[in-house]
């Protein structure tokens, strides 16, 4: 193959039916793979009458064209559904190795749809056997249990599986590939736990080719460079994760500290990633084809496992008021193991613990409570108690008491690491993601605070709508190439854009990148818009919009969101109720959607 | 960081870029002070510096000034390391640079010029921006020398302060200037230095 393997599989679970089809080449012209492929297919396969949670609704797992093809990070993967925890399009996204064995097992993509009546497993075995297997035996088992039980070999066989958390349908549940990569943003989890599916796996053979090998060694020289050159890309994330961000972000006051009360947190400094490095670190690890290795091996007194990573470490830390990193780390391993989004979880329970201090529930969660989380945690995935509750996610938890207030959501997706109101452009960013609250839509770190690519005023609001839709477009189409979005830091479209042009054959600029990138938003955004969502779905929590920052770098801001939605709207060809015009649905050629 | 010191990088930083040896965003400053290092931040212009531009680190170990600090971090980290340096400045001085890829060193023939750089080495690596071999190869050359040319890039001066390695950037240049213009006169050369060979073994 070349790019695309021109075809895709889809498995009914309901009548055990398992078919081939092309893929259409204009589709993959248009969309690519991964994220942008997803929401096509998606837009066809799902419409509004369907339940998240029912059978009618899809799992799309998508490789994308650099998938597999050897260059920087390209080693991942999409799936794309309903989400249970929002109700609009979701992809999420993972690294390790399961993604680049899918590709090689040489499809594009995997439709998923139907109920298994008795729990069950899908393995694409070496030679092309396909087959629906009974997992009667893994049902109840954790992640660790069911990866090793499935003889998970990174190079060789790879396991995607759901823990108890999806299995529970709890709506903040993760897929896990490779034992510790998690799908989990949007609850997908626990689509696949709907569909009794417990787990996926893949052996394949074949290969990803460059149609130019010459061009694409090239390509690979001059990303490479860029990758090692970049101080972030070849020095901060392989030496303190993430998390390396910790420290900045409190600095200029944009951290969310207890349930975002406040944006700086006096115990940042020991939950941040120069003191991971120094205490809990035990090595660091790529996913296949990753020169970054950002991953964190760690070990605590009581337990060891990978990361944490930085929204996980705000998660669980100044999100809910917490400066044990050993807890935090800890934290972390239990949600991996149970299948757990470890930024709705954490920013769950941070709703609860300031629910808790202001007597709106009866539980003693608390801000600073390190020695409840393991218990929250697992109350959550097996749907115990108070756990129960927190399991539908922020939004709905602190509906049922009337203090909705207090969830710190956007369109029902907790919002992760970065606070709006010292970071003007990520308000808008999070108000206008299409799959909620997201800091993976497009991060505006970069502009903000990073200098990536230039430095703009962060408490800015006029001129800042047209940045964040160009990241959200480009974060649209890495996405849907699939590369890991930390390559972004330091490679641009331009070069991306001759990456696929050597692996695919087919001449693609930059500005055809980015054209995809704007054409999957939209897209998703008119799902959305098919769903019922509209311009008021397009907001921040009360608390953002307006109580100003207490104290700090960011003191007296809040989000300005009305200065910047409507410049938003109008650059993106959108009316005023956020409807594409006629003229950019042409543009984007989705006329026909 | 102190004012007086913010007034020190803003001035130096517009000689720099009103001077002509660097573009609007190229280049890089930075000062020792005790075990930290002040640096510009990636993507500052130095000929508009604010002093929300600058990055503070430890001068011993990374941390998350990497995320903002100039990409030349890693450079000016082990030049301190490894010289007794107390300012460093990293410009693109066009001549020199023109000069730089076509030979090994770059030899003033003029009389200011060697008297106060007798010698510029030319350093050559695969990856010259940013990388540890560069760090590692810049570094090792400021051991013997106040001022260095990485090919085809630009140069990295050392003093103990702004205004020191200001200076050698500048008499770089000028001293580049002198031998390309010499040179397009296609007439022999006068020397005029006595012991002007010991130049060549600097």
């Amino acid at each position: 193959m070349e790019g695309w393997a021109g075809k895709y599989l889809e498995i009914d679970l309901s009548s055990g039916r398992i078919e081939n089809h092309p893929l259409d080449k204009e589709m993959a012209r248009l969309f690519l793979g991964g994220r942008g492929l997803g929401a096509r297919l998606l837009w066809e396969l799902v419409g509004p009458e369907v339940e998240p949670l029912s059978a009618e609704n899809v799992l799309i797992f998508c490789a994308g064209p650099l998938t597999a093809s050897g260059a920087q990070t390209s080693n991942r993967f999409t799936v794309t559904t309903k989400s249970p925890l929002t109700g609009t399009v979701c992809d999420s996204n993972s690294g390790g190795w399961w993604g680049m064995q899918f590709k090689r097992t040489g499809y594009d993509a995997l439709i998923v749809r139907g109920r298994a009546e008795r729990p069950v497993m899908i393995e694409i075995q070496r030679d092309g056997k396909i087959s629906i297997q009974d997992a009667g035996h893994l049902w109840g088992k954790t992640v660790s249990e069911v990866t090793e039980a499935l003889g998970q070999n990174n190079n060789k066989r790879n396991v995607l599986c759901i823990g108890p958390a999806g299995e529970n349908l709890v709506r903040m549940a993760s897929i896990m590939n490779d034992g510790t990569r998690a799908l989990a943003r949007g609850g997908p989890g626990a689509v696949m736990g709907s569909k009794n599916l417990k787990a996926i796996v893949v052996e394949g053979s074949e290969k990803n080719s460059a149609n130019d090998p010459e061009l694409f060694r090239f390509m690979l020289y001059e990303t490479g460079k860029l990758i090692k050159n970049s101080p972030i890309t070849s020095q901060a994330y392989p030496e303190f994760g993430t998390a390396v961000v910790m420290n900045v972000v409190n600095e200029i006051g944009a951290l969310p500290t207890r349930n975002f009360q406040q944006t700086q947190f006096e115990g940042a400094e020991k939950i941040s990633g120069e003191t991971m490095a120094d205490t809990i670190l035990t090595g660091n690890r790529a996913c296949w084809a990753c020169p970054i290795a950002c991953t964190r091996q760690t070990k605590t007194e009581r337990a060891e496992g990978e990361g944490p990573e930085y929204e996980t470490t705000w998660a669980f830390g100044a999100q809910c008021g917490i400066d044990d990193l050993p807890a935090i780390a800890e934290a972390n391993y239990l949600c991996n193991d149970l299948g757990l989004d470890t930024i709705s979880a954490g920013n769950t329970i941070g709703c609860a613990m300031e629910m808790g201090e202001k007597g709106l529930v009866d539980t003693e969660l608390r801000f600073g409570r390190a020695d409840l989380l393991l218990p929250t945690i697992a109350d959550i995935g097996y749907r115990r108690g108070l756990g129960d509750e927190l399991a539908e996610g922020s939004y709905r938890f602190a509906e049922k008491y009337g203090a909705v207030q207090y969830s710190m959501t956007a369109k029902k997706l907790e919002l992760p690491a970065y606070d709006p109101r010292g970071m003007q452009g990520q308000g808008l960013l999070y108000a206008t993601s299409n799959r909620g609250g997201c800091h993976m839509r497009g991060n505006m770190l970069g502009p903000e605070v990073l200098s990536l690519p230039r430095l703009v005023d962060r408490f800015a609001n006029q001129g800042k709508a047209g940045i964040v839709a160009v990241h959200q477009n480009e974060a649209a189409v890495v996405d849907s190439l699939v590369v890991c979005r930390f390559t972004n830091v330091a490679v641009s479209s331009e070069y991306f854009a001759r990456l696929l042009t050597a692996v695919s054959g087919i001449k693609f600029t930059a500005d055809d990148l980015l054209k995809v990138g704007e054409r999957v938003w939209n897209l998703e955004h008119l799902y959305n818009l098919r769903e019922g969502f509209g311009r008021a779905d397009d907001t921040l929590p009360e608390r953002l919009l307006n109580e100003p920052v207490p104290a700090g770098p960011s003191k007296g801001h809040t989000a300005r969101l009305h200065l910047m939605l409507d410049e938003y709207y109008q650059f993106r060809g959108w009316n005023e109720q956020g409807v594409p015009e006629a003229a950019k649905l042409k543009e984007l050629e989705l006329e026909g959607v | 960081m102190d004012q007086r010191l913010y007034e020190q990088f803003r001035d130096i930083g517009r000689d720099i870029y009103l001077g002509g040896i660097t573009s609007s965003h190229g280049g890089n400053m930075s000062v020792r002070v005790g075990n930290r290092i002040i640096i510009k931040r990636r993507g500052g212009q130095l000929g508009r510096l604010k002093e929300e531009d600058f990055v503070e680190t430890s001068l011993h170990r990374k941390d998350s000034g990497l995320l903002r600090a100039s990409t030349e971090l890693i450079v000016h980290r082990e030049i301190y390391l490894q010289t007794s340096a107390l300012a460093i400045i990293h410009c693109h001085p066009r001549t020199a640079i023109v000069l730089s890829m076509s030979r090994d060193e770059i030899v003033p023939i003029d009389n200011e010029g060697s008297y106060l750089l007798h010698k510029v080495p030319v350093i050559s690596v695969e990856y010259a921006s940013g990388s540890k071999e560069m760090a590692d190869a810049i570094a090792s050359g400021l051991k013997g020398y106040k001022i260095v040319m990485l090919r085809g890039h630009g140069c990295f001066a050392v003093g103990q302060t702004l205004e020191e390695a200001f200076h050698w950037c500048s008499t770089l240049e000028e001293v580049s200037d002198i031998i390309l213009e010499a040179s397009l006169l296609h007439e022999p050369f006068i020397e005029y230095r006595r012991n002007a060979e010991g130049y060549q073994k600097w």
